[in-house]
């Protein structure tokens, strides 16, 4: 009986693996790519265009290998990666300590959640001159504009999370006795994980965006300033094989974070 | 067999003793006097029901004996001290759902000693013998979510349970069941609190489950909430739910719903005053 309880989480994930090549889904998804491939090679083929704006495919294959060969590459993606986790762990947990303060006292919501609420879609890359002014132009204002990009979905998931956490478990914990700590760590968390998780997916999409964007504009090290470097070379066959790899991590990176948070859906339902 | 309720002599053999509550709440239309006046005292040993019709400030009975309201006259006291916030030998019962639905049902009955700082190894074996106790074996790694409403229920008594209280302190606990599984979940409670020798305390609307259960039952009046009766149930113990359908127990329900009906349609009256002025 004890060992059917564990089983049951790895066979309700287990459901949505088999069949996968069965699916109609999985074929149109890759229908899609290929589409789009055709009509990318078709293009460059054609010669419609500049040869250097769509690349033939080959043209890119070749700079993709060249891109990731070379280690190079591999300390930019270090520096990048270094700047994004920075970012999200500091504007990360900034915004659970606002948002949980703003979630568990009314005055607090009420007065300075409307702020978040304009500020948070305002396009953060405005602050980026005064962040190289605060913290220079190294890898500092790139971290620092992560932050402040992945802060505001965060926060305000974590307020509306710490919102809807059923009363009446705040009462069992008390009725126990816990102290501050504990009602945090053991029932406020956990109660909202779900939400937090969601904001924490957001908060590292924009994270990414953030500090990119930074890159792009002020920089001599990360993925934005190779991907503006070869644009202004004009080199598109090594900017798209970046843009590539980009949208690849990007896309995996999301998916570990909603399967953080669908692994959690599972247990609970 | 009923005896009035002001004579409230203090045994020394009473654990619980309320004495002299008043609750009064601000509401737009004024202060509202929840609880008035109301003394009780239990005994060790001793299943007390606290019954009275919806609106007569059970719940917040229930709330300040379980020191989660302050702001109130009178005292609480557990063992001559007195409560102040929540206390170490009342454990509360709640009406509503209340397991954590992110936990095993082992880590649910296992929170309270886990707060209290008890080692893994060590509170998982006393969760193991709660758990057995409401008899939810085989189901110790199982999430709330795949657990009946009953079953949920009796995870909440035995994470209760499992952190020893001197005082059981329920509010409507089977509230939210259907009458079936109310009377077989009061048989489980009976047969706790016989093994346990568990001092209970329960708040609740339900005739049936206040006479299944309780050596006596106290009566409250509608709004404000004061101390109408407290009625004896002298009905054989260990008892089972057959009970109900005995002459005897007919004849307390009878009995306790006459007061209760005078109190219950005073309410009644009351709500509709009071949807007809908001219409008006």
């Amino acid at each position: 009986m004890a060992e059917t309880g564990n089983l049951s989480v790895p066979a309700a994930r287990r459901s949505n693996g088999p069949g996968l090549w069965s699916n109609p889904v999985t074929w149109l998804r890759i229908a899609i790519i290929v589409g789009i491939l055709a009509i990318w090679e078709a293009t460059a083929a054609s010669g419609l265009l500049y040869r250097d704006v769509v690349p033939s495919l080959l043209a890119i294959g070749r700079a993709l290998a060249k891109l990731l060969s070379n280690p190079e590459y591999y300390w930019h993606l270090s520096v990048t990666a270094g700047e994004v986790g920075t970012g999200l762990v500091i504007g990360g947990l900034l915004g659970l300590t606002v948002g949980i303060a703003f979630g568990a006292s009314k005055l607090l919501g009420k007065s300075f959640e409307p702020y978040l609420y304009y500020l948070g879609p305002t396009p953060k890359i405005i602050f980026f001159p005064i962040m190289i002014m605060w913290f220079g132009v190294g890898p500092g204002s790139k971290v620092a504009m992560g932050a402040i990009s992945c802060f505001f979905p965060i926060a305000l998931s974590a307020a509306a999370g710490m919102r809807q956490i059923d009363e009446v478990l705040i009462r069992v914990g008390r009725s126990f006795r816990a102290s501050t700590s504990q009602m945090v760590m053991k029932i406020y968390l956990p109660a909202m994980r779900l939400p937090v998780v969601n904001g924490v997916r957001l908060g590292l999409g924009v994270a990414i965006i953030g500090t990119l964007l930074a890159e792009t504009k002020l920089s001599n090290r990360g993925i934005g300033y190779l991907i503006i470097q070869a644009y202004s070379l004009f080199d598109m066959p090594s900017m798209y094989a970046m843009l590539i790899v980009l949208f690849i991590i990007a896309i995996g990176a999301n998916a570990l974070v909603g399967r953080i948070g669908r692994f959690d859906a599972i247990k609970q339902k | 067999m009923a005896t009035n309720a002001a004579a409230t002599t203090h045994a020394s053999n009473d654990i619980l003793v309320v004495d002299d509550i008043v609750k009064s709440f601000n509401t737009a239309d004024g202060s509202l006097t929840a609880v008035d006046h109301v003394s009780l005292s239990v005994k060790q040993g001793e299943f007390m029901a606290v019954i009275g019709p919806s609106g007569c400030g059970k719940s917040t009975l229930f709330n300040v004996i379980g020191g989660l309201v302050d702001g109130y006259e009178g005292n609480v006291t557990v063992g001559g001290e007195r409560v102040n916030g929540p206390h170490p030998s009342i454990g509360m019962v709640f009406q509503e759902e209340s397991t954590f639905p992110w936990r095993t049902v082992t880590d649910n009955v296992a929170f309270p000693l886990e707060i209290a700082g008890m080692d893994k190894a060590q509170r998982y074996e006393r969760a193991r013998h709660f758990i057995a106790l409401v008899g939810l074996d085989g189901f110790e790694n199982r999430y709330p979510a795949e657990l009946s409403g009953g079953m949920r229920q009796r995870v909440a008594i035995a994470r209760t349970l499992a952190s020893e209280p001197k005082i059981l302190l329920m509010d409507e606990p089977f509230g939210a069941l259907d009458e079936q599984t109310r009377l077989l979940l009061g048989d489980k409670v009976l047969q706790i609190q016989h093994q346990l020798k568990q001092t209970c305390l329960l708040i609740t609307h339900n005739i049936t489950e206040a006479v299944q259960l309780a050596d006596r039952v106290l009566v409250m009046t509608y709004r404000p909430g004061k101390v109408k009766r407290i009625v004896d149930i002298n009905l054989p113990r260990p008892r089972s739910s057959e009970i109900v359908s005995s002459e005897a127990f007919g004849r307390y329900v009878a009995q306790i719903w006459s007061d209760l009906r005078e109190e219950a349609s005073r309410g009644m009256r009351d709500e509709e005053q009071q949807r007809a002025g908001a219409h008006s």
